[in-house]
């Protein structure tokens, strides 16, 4: 079967959303990694210092 | 220096909520551009509506190289400041180019399939860009098994710099080497019916490429300052 010229479009309009959402998840999960190690950073020497 | 007073340093520098205004605002600018252009440009006469491929394929051509330019500019200014953040600017901007770089090359197979015949073509431009992304797939992995930070971003500087020198190899391919990709689209060489839509995706493509390589610098330094404590922790002290 031969796909028509449509479902070339609608594929590459597809796999940019695809690609810019699944960056944009790729990003939340990773900065909310990371900004809960910083907190325990700053945090846990905080109260180290406070003690 | 104290870890903590060195992990607030490099804390966040924007607020969440100005962050999310601008990842809502640059998301909703590429749909608005992407309904416009698709609503408004009529079938093109060889290719017909597959001409719509070029509103997202293009803009995401023109997003890598400004990122590298972006990479190229930062390794310049680290290896000549040393300020490291410099270098997690570079690597910011390397990780989201190789992001559009990677959309490009699949949005051009998309492409090529229907009007080429073919999904792939050992083409100058095609070949060039596959070369450019292999590049910083390389930066990228170099920066994962490097574990010192001054020498991981000193071997970066090197690889982004040679890494950008490729885009003008990439741009210029199709005027050296007359193979299959065709010239260079832009608004001074495309039909008027076209090129409103081609400069709307551009701006909002735009608009995500520079929020998308912010908040990468923002967690970037997050994970820096992390790196810089378990640094700090291990040697049971303050660095200077």
């Amino acid at each position: 079967m031969i796909a028509s010229n449509e479902t070339f479009v609608v594929a590459a309009y597809a796999i940019t959303w695809l690609t810019l959402f699944g960056y944009l998840w790729r990003l939340a999960r990773k900065g909310a990694r990371a900004g809960a190690g910083h907190e325990r950073i700053v945090g846990g020497s905080g109260r180290e210092e406070a003690r | 220096m104290p870890s903590s007073d060195r992990a607030r340093e490099l804390a966040p520098t924007r607020s969440p909520r100005t962050s999310a205004w601008f990842a809502a605002g640059s998301f909703v600018a590429v749909a608005a551009a992407q309904a416009y252009s698709v609503a408004t440009s009529p079938a093109e006469g060889d290719m017909g509506h597959l001409q719509k491929i070029m509103y997202v394929h293009v803009p995401a051509a023109w997003m890598t190289f400004l990122a590298f330019f972006v990479v190229l500019v930062f390794s310049l200014k680290y290896l000549w400041r040393k300020d490291e953040n410099d270098d997690l600017i570079a690597a910011s901007a390397a990780e989201v180019g190789a992001l559009f770089n990677g959309l490009t090359l699949v949005l051009g197979m998309i492409w090529g399939r229907p009007t080429w015949g073919v999904w792939w073509a050992w083409d100058a431009r095609l070949t060039s860009t596959l070369v450019l992304f292999m590049i910083f797939v390389g930066y990228l992995a170099l920066r994962g098994f490097v574990e010192d930070p001054q020498q991981r971003a000193r071997w970066s500087a090197a690889v982004g710099i040679i890494g950008a020198i490729n885009v003008p190899i990439v741009y210029m391919s199709v005027m050296w080497w007359r193979t299959l990709h065709q010239q260079p689209s832009s608004a001074a060489t495309l039909d008027p019916a076209y090129t409103m839509g081609l400069r709307l995706n551009a701006i909002a493509f735009l608009l995500v490429l520079i929020y998308f390589i912010r908040w990468r610098y923002e967690i970037a330094r997050l994970e820096r300052a992390g790196e810089r404590a378990a640094e700090v922790a291990a040697m049971g002290g303050h660095l200077a």
